[in-house]
């Protein structure tokens, strides 16, 4: 298995997806010529041509409308947005069309769409170019929502997004893009709503998305030197939610900590948290549910404050430290 | 649907039963009303029927256990059906290897709220452990699983598994075995005990765990006792003129009913037609004031192999003897094979109690609660008693009521007791 970076596996889905079905085809801004402003969709308007990888004016509403459009009349759009930011602007045509449309014509009308933005901080863009809230989508009936974590997980899941009938929210943190991994060679798709055991472990369950995973492995690590055991589970997609994996692990461990880049507050980790309290798992927990999270706050420019805004590796490993006391 | 199998209420004051025997095994047919086990109650034994059709699929509960009414104790259900999650068996004796010795309890308060983390408190209900008596190490003075189990294993006898082999082969009580704290007995040490055990005659005492009708029985009698402020009268009756009455209905009741006349029979008709005379006699000290019955329903005590029970005799006061014996036999048959059924022993207003079959001159019952009265009946004995200032051989038996105070004074209870008497005496008149 070769090792691949998040950003060429991604762009490896996309390619062989565009190759699979003629019906694939890319938009957004810059992603064409220019490749996107992360070097995602780097050579594919070279391969597929400027009617498959199209070039859009700036306007998020404009693309997202196109897309719905696009899909409702057969095509399966995937759309870039230059940053996860920028998806507030999209939320109208999202969430008031292609959420609703496949309900409101019984099912007679299928919306195939997927919705790529990089998110996060951790590259000094300040506050409006450094977000991370997929959590905001996973709200909406009517929508997928996925946070790959790996090279292996963000190809697999890519494909599977494009596949799905479904408008499905791709969010990719940035700090991954140039994160190394193995990546099978060959086709291959991974189911939506399947959590998966980035490492077993018997002490304390981390349940970690995107970002998060690579962290929690991280501390996880450090955490083995003291005798601590963690397993860590990344849900992989918030919508559908695996808590069926969770769950078992919880059972196991007795212990659960959350770790989301989301803003803490009303994030998706309370809704895993609710999940696990409410379930048989409940009698099995020997600690509180903890949870880790982005504070309260919009995302500093100021380098040392940014860092401090959202959980890191240190954070982690005091949090699993407390709950282990 | 599987159904889940209970055990049955099958009277006012069943709290629990004993299962005795299942009739069918794990995996067999069952029918709807077909007998599926037999239960021992506190007064009786009853076969219960299948409440529904399909396979019995899990009994949850063995012979010989006791288990409280409402507690499910078997499943029926298809072939393979998947089955409903049954709660764990709390009545239900779990077989366990290690003993676990009484508990030096450092005297938890009642009550006492213990911070626990799910986990413990699940575990803690797993192992039966009072989580008072464990010693918290999680933040914030919480218990927390490890607590629970280190507690567990802390209690458990510690032994070589061929030592426990032994021990179990010879049934031997580990926990009997001393043996310094944190080392393990070893097969010596089990040999040595099986050694001084066998030079040793015999075990000073058994214990018979509280269960079933025992149990009944020992709770309501100390409760009686303990609560009704009893009082006791006692006088003697001539019992000529029964006996000759009895020897001359005796062979036309037989003929009748095929039942022989006993001298209970007449003592609960003489009873019933006192109590009809004295309607305060007939009654309860209930919440709100004395609950004063309507119908004469007599009790008789009825001894059996490890207990007793009090059949009923309803309305005795509107049946002739005739009748009254026939219920009466047929009432301590039943009771005899344990077949009373709920409406055979309860409802009952008055109860007479006769020792008099083993030569017991005179003695004073407990009274049934929530009764206010019983009759305790002592031998017939041929005595010198002095009639017309003569001294005569006359048969004597000797009545002692017990009343309770709340509601019977003394007068009333001696009143009562002496219309027993003078019918007894000219029982002509109870045939009026």
């Amino acid at each position: 298995m070769a090792e691949k970076l998040y950003i060429d596996a991604l762009r490896e889905g996309l390619r062989e997806e565009m190759q699979r079905d003629q019906s694939v085809f890319l938009l957004g801004e810059d992603i064409g010529i220019y490749g996107g402003a992360f070097g995602v969709t780097r050579g594919l308007i070279d391969e597929f041509g400027e009617e498959r990888v199209v070039d859009t004016p700036i306007s998020e509403q404009a693309i997202t409308g196109i897309a719905v459009g696009a899909a409702v009349a057969g095509m399966r759009p995937v759309v870039e947005i230059m940053f996860f930011d920028f998806l507030t602007l999209s939320m109208d045509q999202l969430i008031n069309q292609g959420a609703k449309i496949r309900y409101m014509f019984g099912g007679k009308a299928k919306v195939p769409m997927v919705i790529r933005a990089p998110m996060g901080c951790g590259t000094g863009a300040a506050a409006q170019h450094s977000q991370s809230f997929p959590g905001v989508f996973a709200h909406f009936p009517g929508l997928k929502v996925v946070i790959p974590s790996t090279p292996h997980d963000v190809k697999g899941l890519i494909k599977a997004a494009i596949r799905d009938d479904n408008p499905v929210v791709f969010a990719e943190h940035k700090l991954l893009y140039r994160v190394k991994g193995e990546v099978p060679e060959e086709d291959y798709v991974l189911p939506l709503g399947k959590a998966d055991i980035k490492r077993k472990g018997r002490d304390i369950t981390i349940v970690a998305g995107s970002i998060m995973v690579i962290r929690a492995l991280e501390a996880a690590k450090e955490l083995e030197k003291e005798g601590i055991d963690v397993e860590v589970i990344d849900p992989r997609t918030l919508k559908p939610l695996d808590m069926r994996t969770i769950i078992d692990s919880v059972k196991k461990t007795g212990r659960v900590l959350i770790v989301e880049d989301d803003p803490l507050s009303f994030g998706w980790g309370a809704e895993v948290a609710a999940g696990i309290a409410g379930s048989e798992a409940f009698d099995y927990l020997d600690a509180p549910v903890k949870r880790l999270g982005g504070l309260d706050i919009p995302i500093p420019y100021n380098p040392n404050l940014e860092r401090h805004a959202v959980p890191q590796v240190e954070n982690i490993v005091e949090a699993v430290r407390e709950l282990l006391r | 649907m599987a159904e889940i199998v209970r055990m049955p209420k099958l009277g006012l004051t069943m709290t629990e039963g004993t299962i005795i025997k299942w009739l069918k095994k794990e995996g067999e047919e069952v029918k709807q009303g077909e007998p599926l086990l037999e239960i021992q109650t506190d007064k009786v034994n009853l076969e219960e029927e299948a409440p529904a059709s399909g396979i019995l699929r899990k009994i949850l509960t063995p012979e010989g256990s006791v288990v409280a009414v409402g507690q499910e104790i078997a499943i029926i259900g298809g072939e393979s059906e998947p089955l409903p999650e049954i709660g764990k068996q709390t009545g239900a004796e779990v077989e366990e290897v290690e003993v676990e010795p009484e508990l030096p309890a450092p005297a938890p308060q009642p009550g006492e709220k213990v911070k626990a983390s799910p986990a413990a408190k699940r575990v803690a209900r797993e192992y039966g452990v009072d989580l008072r008596l464990v010693t918290p190490t999680g933040p914030d003075g919480r218990v927390v699983e490890k607590d629970v189990l280190e507690y567990v294993e802390s209690r458990k006898v510690k032994a070589t598994p061929v030592a426990r082999k032994i021990a179990e082969e010879k049934g031997v009580d580990l926990s009997q075995i001393g043996k310094p704290e944190g080392e393990r007995i070893t097969k010596q040490d089990v040999l040595e005990a099986l050694k001084s055990a066998s030079l040793e005659p015999q075990e000073e005492y058994r214990v018979i765990p509280w269960a079933g009708m025992r149990k009944i029985i020992s709770d309501k009698m100390a409760k009686v006792k303990a609560e009704v402020p009893h009082f006791y009268l006692t006088l003697e009756v001539d019992m000529g003129k029964v006996l000759e009455l009895r020897e001359k209905l005796a062979p036309k009741i037989q003929e009748l009913n095929g039942v022989k006349l006993s001298i209970n029979d007449i003592l609960i008709k003489a009873a019933a037609r006192a109590l009809a005379e004295y309607p305060m006699v007939n009654s309860s000290a209930g919440e709100e004031g004395i609950v004063v019955k309507n119908r004469i329903n007599i009790g008789l005590a009825v001894a059996l192999e490890n207990g007793l029970i009090v059949p009923v005799v309803k309305d005795a006061d509107k049946k002739g003897l005739a009748q009254i014996s026939k219920e009466t036999a047929e009432l301590i048959k039943k009771a005899r094979e344990g077949r009373l059924l709920p409406d055979d022993y309860c409802g009952g207003t008055f109860t007479i109690s006769n020792l008099g079959m083993y030569d017991i001159e005179e003695f004073s019952a407990i009274i049934n609660a929530p009764e206010s009265a019983i009759l305790a009946v002592g031998k017939i004995a041929k005595k010198p008693v002095v009639v017309e200032d003569e001294i005569v051989v006359r048969p004597m038996m000797k009545l002692t009521l017990s009343c309770d105070h709340r509601v019977i004074d003394g007068a009333l209870g001696a009143k009562f007791l002496r219309r027993i008497k003078q019918l007894l005496e000219d029982p002509i008149e109870m045939l009026l």
